[in-house]
Parts: C-alpha cells; sequence; structure tokens
C-alpha cells in the first residue's frame, strides 16, 4: 500500500480509537491513558525534523478538538515529537537504522521498543498533565497522575504493536 | 559639483543596502540551522496560548460552527454505545415515568380543590436531550449533546437527569451544544442543605467523578452524613430544590468561621444518557432588569 495513504489511515484510525473508545476508558480517576502518541512513534525515523513537529502538533490539535482543550495535547505531541531524534539516540546506543525505513518491530527487538515508547510515554504524559492542571498547586495529583497514566499507556502501545505486527509485514515491505 | 552630490547619497545607500542584505542572510541562515528548535518553540507557545486563552474564558468555546463535524463524530459513537445501555436506560426512564405518574396524581388531587393548573406560573421548561460524548477524568470535564440553537439551546442554561443537576451549558452550535459539567474545576453552583436551610457553593477539586465539596457553610452549622443537598433559589440558572446530592463527609476542612464538606452527587457522570436542558422563560427579564440596575 501507498506509504503515506498508510499514515493517513493510521492518524485518523487513532484519533478515532483515542475519542471514541480510549477516552472512555475509567480506571479510577488518575488514570488516562493514550494511544494517539503511537502514530508519531510509528513515523520514519529520518523523517525531516519540520515535518515531525507539525505531525506531532496536528495530531495533538486533532484530538484537542474532541475533548474540548484546544493546545493541551497538541503541546504534548509537539514536545514528544520533538524530542524523539534525542529519545531514538538515547535508546540505542551504537545500533545504526541502515536499511530500516520505519520502528518496526520485525526489525528491532521488543526491548528496544519498550525503552523507545517508554521514554517517549513518560516526555509526553509529564507535559500533558502539567499543561492540564496549568499550575504547581497540585503538583502530587499531577504526578500520581503521570505515574498511574504512563504504565497504561505503554502497555496499550505495546499491545497495538504486537496485534498489527503480523498484519504490517506485508503493507510495510 | 553636481557629480558629488548625485554619488554621496547614492553609495551611502548602497553600504546600507548590502549591510542589511547580509544581516538579513545570516538571520536567514541562523533560522535554517536552527529551524527545528525554532519551530518548535513556536509551535509549543501556540500550544500554551491557546490553552491559557481557554482557560482564562470562563465559557470554553468548545463547540462551534466547524466543529459540528466533532459532534457528529461523537454522536456515531455513542450511537454504538447505545445498544449495551438499553437495559439500564429503560429502567431509569420508568423509574422517571413512575415519579411524574406520582407528582401527576397529587397535583389532580390539588387542582380540583385549591388552584387552577392553567394558571399555575410554569417558567421552567425541559428540553430532552442525549449526551453524546462526556468525559470524567480529566482535570476540566465537558458534556455534548445532540440539541443545539435550533432546538432553543443557549448558554448558561442548566442541565439535569433525572437523578440530580449535571451542569450548565457553555456553547451552542447549531444541532449540539457544550456543557460545563459538574466536573469542572470552574464550576460553581448555589446549593442549599435541606434540613438546615443554610447555604453553600458547590465546587468540584477532589478528582473523583463521585463527589464534589460544598464550601462556604457556617462553623455553627450541624450536618450529619446522608443530608440532602438541594440546588438553592438564588440561581437563575436552575429552579429551587432540584436534588444535588448527599452529604458524604460533613467536615472536611475549615477555614475560619466557615466549612468545607464532602457531598456524594445524586448524578452518575459515568452512566450519564439522558439529560433535560432547564429553560428559563423568564431570564430576558432577569437578564434586562439585572444589567439596569447595574447602570446608575
Amino acid at each position: 500500500m501507498n506509504k503515506t495513504a498508510l499514515q493517513i489511515i493510521r492518524f485518523v484510525a487513532l484519533v478515532l480509537l483515542q475519542v471514541l473508545v480510549i477516552n472512555h476508558i475509567r480506571l479510577g480517576g488518575y488514570v488516562h491513558p493514550c494511544i494517539y502518541p503511537l502514530f508519531i512513534l510509528l513515523l520514519p525515523i529520518y523523517i525531516p525534523g519540520w515535518q515531525l513537529l507539525l505531525l506531532g502538533f496536528g495530531l495533538g490539535l486533532s484530538i484537542d478538538l474532541f475533548t474540548g482543550t484546544p493546545g493541551l495535547h497538541a503541546g504534548a505531541t509537539t514536545l514528544m515529537a520533538f524530542c524523539r531524534p534525542r529519545i531514538i539516540k538515547l535508546v540505542s546506543g551504537t545500533q545504526k537504522f541502515e536499511n530500516i525505513h520505519e520502528p518496526n518491530l520485525n526489525q528491532l527487538d521488543g526491548m528496544w521498543f519498550f525503552r523507545y515508547v517508554f521514554c517517549m510515554i513518560l516526555v509526553h504524559h509529564f507535559w500533558l498533565f502539567l499543561l492540564e492542571s496549568f499550575s504547581f498547586h497540585l503538583i502530587g495529583q499531577v504526578l500520581l497522575r503521570i505515574l498511574m497514566s504512563v504504565p497504561v499507556s505503554v502497555f496499550l502501545i505495546m499491545m497495538a504493536l504486537y496485534i498489527f505486527k503480523s498484519n504490517k509485514k506485508g503493507e510495510m515491505r | 559639483m553636481l557629480n558629488v552630490e548625485c554619488r554621496v547619497p547614492h553609495s551611502a545607500f548602497y553600504i546600507q543596502h548590502s549591510e542589511l542584505k547580509t544581516s538579513m542572510y545570516n538571520l536567514w541562515r541562523f533560522i535554517l540551522k536552527h529551524h527545528f528548535i525554532i519551530l518548535f518553540l513556536l509551535l509549543e507557545v501556540i500550544s500554551v496560548l491557546l490553552l491559557a486563552r481557554s482557560q482564562n474564558f470562563h465559557r470554553n468555546r468548545v463547540v462551534n460552527t466547524t466543529n459540528d463535524a466533532v459532534g457528529k463524530v461523537y454522536e456515531w459513537g455513542s450511537e454504538v454505545g447505545n445498544y449495551f445501555r438499553l437495559s439500564k436506560t429503560n429502567r431509569q426512564l420508568a423509574e422517571e415515568n413512575a415519579w411524574l405518574r406520582e407528582q401527576l396524581a397529587i397535583i389532580n388531587d390539588t387542582t380540583t380543590s385549591y388552584f387552577d393548573i392553567n394558571n399555575c406560573d410554569t417558567i421552567y421548561e425541559y428540553i430532552p436531550a442525549q449526551v453524546v460524548n462526556n468525559s470524567i477524568g480529566q482535570a476540566n470535564n465537558y458534556i455534548i449533546i445532540n440539541k443545539g440553537k435550533v432546538d432553543g439551546i443557549e448558554r448558561d442554561m442548566g442541565v439535569m437527569s433525572s437523578d440530580g443537576i449535571v451542569g450548565v451549558v457553555a456553547d451552542v452550535s447549531r444541532h449540539y451544544a457544550s456543557i460545563i459539567s459538574l466536573l469542572h474545576s470552574n464550576s460553581m453552583v448555589g446549593v442549599r442543605f435541606k434540613d438546615s436551610q443554610e447555604l453553600g457553593v458547590l465546587k468540584w477539586e477532589t478528582n473523583n467523578y463521585r463527589y464534589g465539596m460544598v464550601e462556604d457553610i457556617p462553623t455553627h452549622v450541624v450536618l450529619h452524613r446522608g443530608d440532602t443537598v438541594l440546588t438553592s433559589s438564588y440561581s437563575f440558572i436552575f429552579p429551587e430544590d432540584l436534588m444535588v446530592g448527599t452529604v458524604e463527609d460533613p467536615n472536611v476542612k475549615s477555614s475560619g468561621a466557615l466549612n468545607t464538606s464532602k457531598i456524594r452527587f445524586a448524578t452518575d457522570f459515568a452512566t450519564l444518557r439522558h439529560v433535560y436542558v432547564i429553560r428559563n422563560m423568564h431570564k430576558p427579564e432577569l437578564d434586562s432588569l439585572k444589567a439596569n440596575s447595574k447602570q446608575p
């Protein structure tokens, strides 16, 4: 399938999944899992920086449109996109990505992916919940929200990755 | 003579121009070199400004004309979910029907002896609506319903469910409206304790969708767990004596002469489906009265 078309489908599917399904998951008041950052996680490794940032901003803003919080998810996703090149460098050490176009579980091992997803989601959630409270007087609650939401989001994203692993083999090659 | 005059300004202009050109060139090179971080900062500043603006305005413009599409997507999503809740919804509606019948019976009894129902001054109209999107896990929660401007919904109208009050209309588009849920950091509703008749202000800061806080209760007031909390008569948004909730913890904290107590909402925000928007027929009259009294 055409790579751009695949990205667009992925974008729309993840936004709908987030706003129609994931946003309604309630595990106590503190857990607010996110699956839509998966779109940014799966972009080509050497995508031009400005594209990465604009896509991050656009993705966040589309979620904001639905949740009625202009700028909240946009800010968090933009920061995540900004940190992506650094995080990839950080988690892979000396590993090279010569013939790897997009991060995928067929060419990269699960442990690499886990570290990558974890760092990215941590950055995203940190900024998201900080912006959401918009002040520091609830810093304890912000930290609690981050601590409880990050594992759930990472779990959801890893699960999604493994579910679509076999399906995408044909599409992405 | 003429020659010199001509050359001096020209060369001065030339030097300025070339300086400008090199500085522009340097700036351009700087932007190109650091475009990643500059774009990042720009987008981040835009995000924070958008967020700050939406938080400053008490009313958040969630739904507007462009966002009718958002409402449509939510409605489409909630239609799927509705099938799974049919039995519960049926039960709730049946209970409400029973209650309404009871009320009707009371009115019918009294009509004959005391007053004629046609002369009764009903200033509130109830517009039924369905919830198409609802959140309870955020710091500021909004509800979107499938009735909008064309159905007569306007800003600042109160919203209730069959169990209790729900929130206040924040914004309307043609076919949808967004409601500031009681679960919103800006939410503020005047309430009254049924037994003691004391007033308080209902807010939400607990991060739990089941509980709210009533502030500004004088310390001499004795409250008990399970006491009923109703809407006060000082609001033009809600009719008097609508159910709000019950006292869970009479004294959570006290500051000076005022106490705060924790209450359990009567409305179950997690399973909210059917709501009524409350239209106060006298609102234009009250508004003009308020506007007039403000002028010296």
